[in-house]
């Protein structure tokens, strides 16, 4: 089949606009996007940059965009891409700074974020036969996310990284999430420090991107929230992310349901005179419009005393 | 068509309108909903998961118990959150079972795991029907452009909102809603991604830029406003835009529809009835379009 590739050009170093140069090959029927890359480079253009390693879907490094879906392209197949015309734009991945051509900086995007949380494990003194050992069952909760193998995918898809390139992202979380639930670890507190942030563990909206965008069903998402939980559980989270916690529980156990009113206030923070000067507007106009009954009363629940009852007991089995 | 109604924390705080707009709409259909006023918040995947799905099993347990077969919801936020732990009460009964026995026994309860969890958009698609709906249209709404914002809880994860191939058609019922009573669709890329609302207090500058990306990139696109079955969504959107737009250097005035509100300006009611004047952004451009078409 012959297709024509329209392939994202920039040259390093350069202000000058990216642009497309495009390329007609002839490729079999079953060729791979990476095929006709390396056909492009072999037979007309040498100086087009992109990356490869595995070439069978493991490694992630060759990931780029085609006609705007993001794919590895070594796995994906030309011809699912040319159904409706026989052309494939070929784009870089999303959201980060391109080097040349195909190829992005994976460096700041992801690995300087990894490089953050001690990606290594900090265990407890071998045995006198220099292993730890430890029973299968001790580590199955982590085999899933060790099968990471940093793709990136889940970056690519992240909906928070877009607007804010310094957030960790969950790749990152991922190695964080592999070491704190490894029961050999040391010090998961300090793991968790570095994990949340400043824009970490808790700036994460919890959109399911990362998990869908997953090619290894690790659902990264799912677990960032897990670690959340945990981080509950132990005590050990920033301020705000407590407040905010603390005030929406509080709230839930009152009354059954939330108290939106004062959660904004409690979340803020008590004593935040500029946070809470900050509310005055948004209430203000808020009241203006009719949005909350005046004077606010915030209703409960009949079944109050029972969900009470039921967290309780929850929060002392989790203790 | 007889629902249990879950409410939801926002419908009955921060946007009283929804809760309005949604006994009207339900009301005019015919889709008999019983309030659920014993039951409490689900969490909103804020609460950690071994304090919400119990409580979440109480509210099914209380829904069996009135004799439904599906609980409806308002909210994407509750309908992801409920659908979660409803998923993991049915495929793992050993699971929920010791939920019943260990927080529902000593109230008399116990959740059987024979509910569905639905948003009242899936339900007006898979339930009510769409045809039939177009022909309850009393004013269609011809040249209102209108941009589709889902709320993650109704995209994501596939195992809850697309869990078999059956399911695969909810993922554009608003943009097939859109069209149904009339309007015009502007489609946006940014229709299925996060609003910023949850990490609104984490992050604020982070939240308010993606409220500023996707309400921009509707007004950019030339929509007059935004649906969205989401009030959490609507809270940051509509409640936070002027903030956003502000942080971005721009303007935007983009109102944002609830999806009842929607649905109800094509069924006839008047933007008061709907209760469109509560809104933070002034709802005066989808006003002046509609008047039009009265």
């Amino acid at each position: 089949m012959q297709v024509t590739f329209k392939v994202y050009r920039k040259e390093p170093g350069k202000d000058a606009k990216p642009a497309y140069s495009n390329h007609t090959v002839e490729l079999d029927g079953d060729a791979t996007v990476m095929d006709g890359l390396l056909k492009i480079r072999d037979e007309q253009d040498a100086t087009l940059a992109f990356r490869a390693a595995c070439m069978r879907g493991y490694c992630g490094e060759c990931m780029i965009r085609a006609n705007g879906k993001t794919c590895t392209s070594c796995t994906s197949k030309v011809s699912s891409f040319t159904q409706k015309s026989p052309e494939v734009t070929v784009d870089p991945v999303r959201h980060m700074p391109v080097l040349k051509d195909l190829v992005s900086d994976w460096q700041s995007f992801m690995w300087d974020k990894v490089d953050r949380i001690k990606p290594w494990l900090e265990p407890v003194e071998p045995g006198a036969d220099g292993e730890s050992l430890l029973p299968e069952s001790a580590m199955a909760d982590i085999r899933k996310t060790m099968s990471c193998y940093y793709c990136g995918l889940c970056d690519e898809g992240c909906t928070v990284l877009p607007v804010d390139f310094d957030f960790i992202g969950p790749a990152a979380l991922m190695k964080a999430n592999r070491l704190i639930y490894d029961p050999r670890d040391t010090i998961t507190r300090e793991r968790f420090k570095l994990a949340e942030g400043p824009r970490g563990l808790w700036d994460c909206v919890h959109c399911f991107e990362a998990s869908e965008h997953c090619p290894r069903g690790i659902m990264p998402t799912e677990r960032i929230m897990a670690m959340r939980d945990k981080a509950f559980q132990m005590g050990i989270q920033n301020d705000s992310a407590a407040r905010h916690h603390y005030s929406f529980a509080k709230s839930v156990k009152k009354s059954g349901w939330l108290d939106e009113g004062r959660l904004a206030i409690e979340s803020a923070g008590l004593t935040n005179i500029k946070g809470l000067a900050k509310l005055v507007p948004i209430a203000a106009k808020a009241l203006r419009r009719g949005k909350a009954p005046i004077p606010y009363i915030h209703h409960k629940s009949p079944g109050s005393a029972q969900v009470r009852r039921i967290i309780q007991k929850a929060e002392e089995k989790n203790r | 068509m007889k629902y249990a109604f879950y409410t939801g924390c926002v419908s009955r705080g921060g946007c009283p309108e929804l809760y309005t707009s949604a006994n009207k709409v339900a009301g005019r259909l015919g889709i008999e909903m019983e309030e659920m006023k014993d039951v409490a918040c689900n969490g909103a995947g804020v609460l950690p998961q071994y304090l919400s799905d119990p409580i979440n099993a109480r509210t099914f347990a209380k829904a069996e118990r009135m004799g439904h077969k599906s609980l409806m919801t308002i909210c994407s936020t509750c309908t992801g959150v409920m659908g979660a732990a409803n998923m993991r009460f049915k495929d793992d009964p050993a699971y929920r079972e010791k939920i019943n026995k260990e927080y529902l026994a000593d109230e008399g309860l116990e959740y059987k795991g024979s509910l569905e969890v639905k948003h009242l958009l899936w339900v007006l698609f898979e339930d009510y029907g769409i045809d039939k709906l177009k022909g309850e249209v009393k004013r269609p709404l011809t040249g209102l452009r209108v941009s589709p914002f889902y709320g993650c809880f109704m995209r994501r994860p596939a195992e809850v909102v697309t869990p078999t191939k059956e399911y695969a058609g909810r993922k554009s019922y608003l943009e097939n809603l859109i069209s149904a009573v009339g309007a015009e669709l502007t489609d946006i890329a940014g229709k299925g991604k996060c609003c910023g609302f949850p990490i609104l207090t984490a992050n604020e500058a982070n939240s308010l830029a993606m409220t500023a990306k996707h309400t921009g990139e509707a007004r950019e696109k030339g929509a007059h406003c935004m649906v969205t079955p989401c009030p959490l969504c609507h809270l940051n959107l509509d409640g936070n835009q002027d903030r956003a737009a502000k942080q971005a250097g721009s303007e935007i005035d983009l109102p944002i529809l609830h999806l009842p509100q929607f649905v109800g300006l094509a069924l006839g009611f008047t933007p008061e009835e709907l209760e469109l004047k509560r809104h933070i952004v002034s709802t005066k451009e989808v006003e002046t379009q509609v008047n039009m078409l009265a």
